[in-house]
């Protein structure tokens, strides 16, 4: 069963996944950091957002989850989860599905919240021998990442292909909404001079072309 | 679209039984609610939908309450958002390295076959749109 929520768009690790996932028995989360919601993504929203993916994928919400539901509703106030809460009801289900968590700039994590959510992922994998872990980041949190998942990680640098390049620039001149302006010379210059440029050129030449 | 015509509520065991049997389809379908968009899962279920909509709210009430009380957040959005703007086959290169074969297949003992993959990069080089 796939449970990734409302995901019928392209991608290409959570495709893959989610594709032969299809084919079998496993569920795939996702989860986007980014720095303009970091009040919104505290731990417990974070990983509380796995839960709830997990969750939706299967046949009957857990009675763990159940319980502590109708505990709180008698309570006074707020939603009254903590991240031990969460991490309890992760403990509570058991199941033999394949899992595969995917979380996309760990970098834009707060760091304190950061520390909290490695930790809590790295006890969801030590319980869990079926569950997958796959993260992007910018360079300056691997190391942590080393640290915090006690050095059970993999490591991968993503690097620009000329190839890639090359497809992203054929694209987006084809959706060009002022075709008329363009000429085949400047369109040659494009296709020859930005596949030679590095990433960080890239992100600056990005950045004027959104510019008045 | 055929609506419900019959009584609001169940009369003999009869329809209770048969009433039953939609609701728990429609219980079925509120998770795929959040498995699909909606819109494809409510024109896929209208029956169910509308008799189950008369005869046990409360049930789909306390299941979204449960879901949204889990988290409010919605990272689906940004996972649509991103695919839409993806070109079809950059990044493919990694889902044919070593490093990926390994992390994705089956657990096994050998230490080597880490749980979690990391792919660093800079700023721009579309870590996002890889995922």
């Amino acid at each position: 069963m796939v449970m990734l929520i409302g995901c019928d768009n392209s991608s290409l690790v959570i495709d893959k996944l989610s594709d032969e996932a299809g084919e079998g028995d496993a569920a795939v989360m996702c989860f986007y950091f980014d720095f303009a919601a970091r009040n919104e993504q505290s731990p417990v929203n974070m990983l509380g957002s796995l839960l709830r993916q997990f969750v939706s994928g299967l046949k009957m919400i857990p009675e763990v989850i159940v319980q502590d539901f109708q505990k709180q509703k008698t309570g006074t106030g707020g939603r009254g989860l903590q991240v031990s809460g969460i991490m309890k009801m992760f403990q509570g289900i058991t199941t033999t599905k394949r899992t595969f968590i995917c979380v996309d700039a760990l970098d834009e994590c707060v760091p304190e919240h950061r520390m909290t959510i490695l930790e809590s992922l790295r006890q969801i994998l030590q319980g869990s021998p079926n569950t997958r872990l796959f993260m992007t980041g910018r360079p300056q949190v691997r190391s942590e990442v080393e640290r915090r998942l006690d050095g059970a990680a993999a490591f991968i640098s993503i690097q620009p292909t000329e190839d890639g390049v090359i497809r992203y620039l054929y694209d987006k001149l084809r959706k060009d909404t002022t075709p008329e302006i363009m000429s085949s010379t400047l369109e040659a210059e494009i296709m020859r001079t930005i596949p030679e440029m590095n990433s960080e050129t890239y992100v600056e030449a990005s950045a004027r072309e959104k510019l008045p | 679209m055929r609506l419900y015509h019959g009584p609001r509520f169940p009369q003999s065991p009869a329809i209770a039984l048969t009433n039953l049997k939609l609701t728990n389809t429609f219980l079925l379908s509120s998770k795929a609610v959040e498995s699909k968009k909606m819109s494809q899962v409510f024109s896929n279920n209208n029956n169910s939908f509308i008799i189950a909509n008369t005869f046990n709210y409360s049930a789909l009430d306390d299941e979204s309450k449960i879901l949204a009380w889990l988290s409010p957040l919605e990272p689906w959005v940004r996972h649509r958002d991103i695919g839409a703007e993806r070109v079809d086959g950059i990044g493919a290169w990694l889902l044919e390295t070593e490093e990926f074969r390994r992390w994705h297949s089956a657990p096994t003992e050998d230490e080597s076959n880490h749980a979690t993959l990391f792919c660093d990069g800079n700023p721009g080089v579309g870590k996002s749109y890889i995922m």
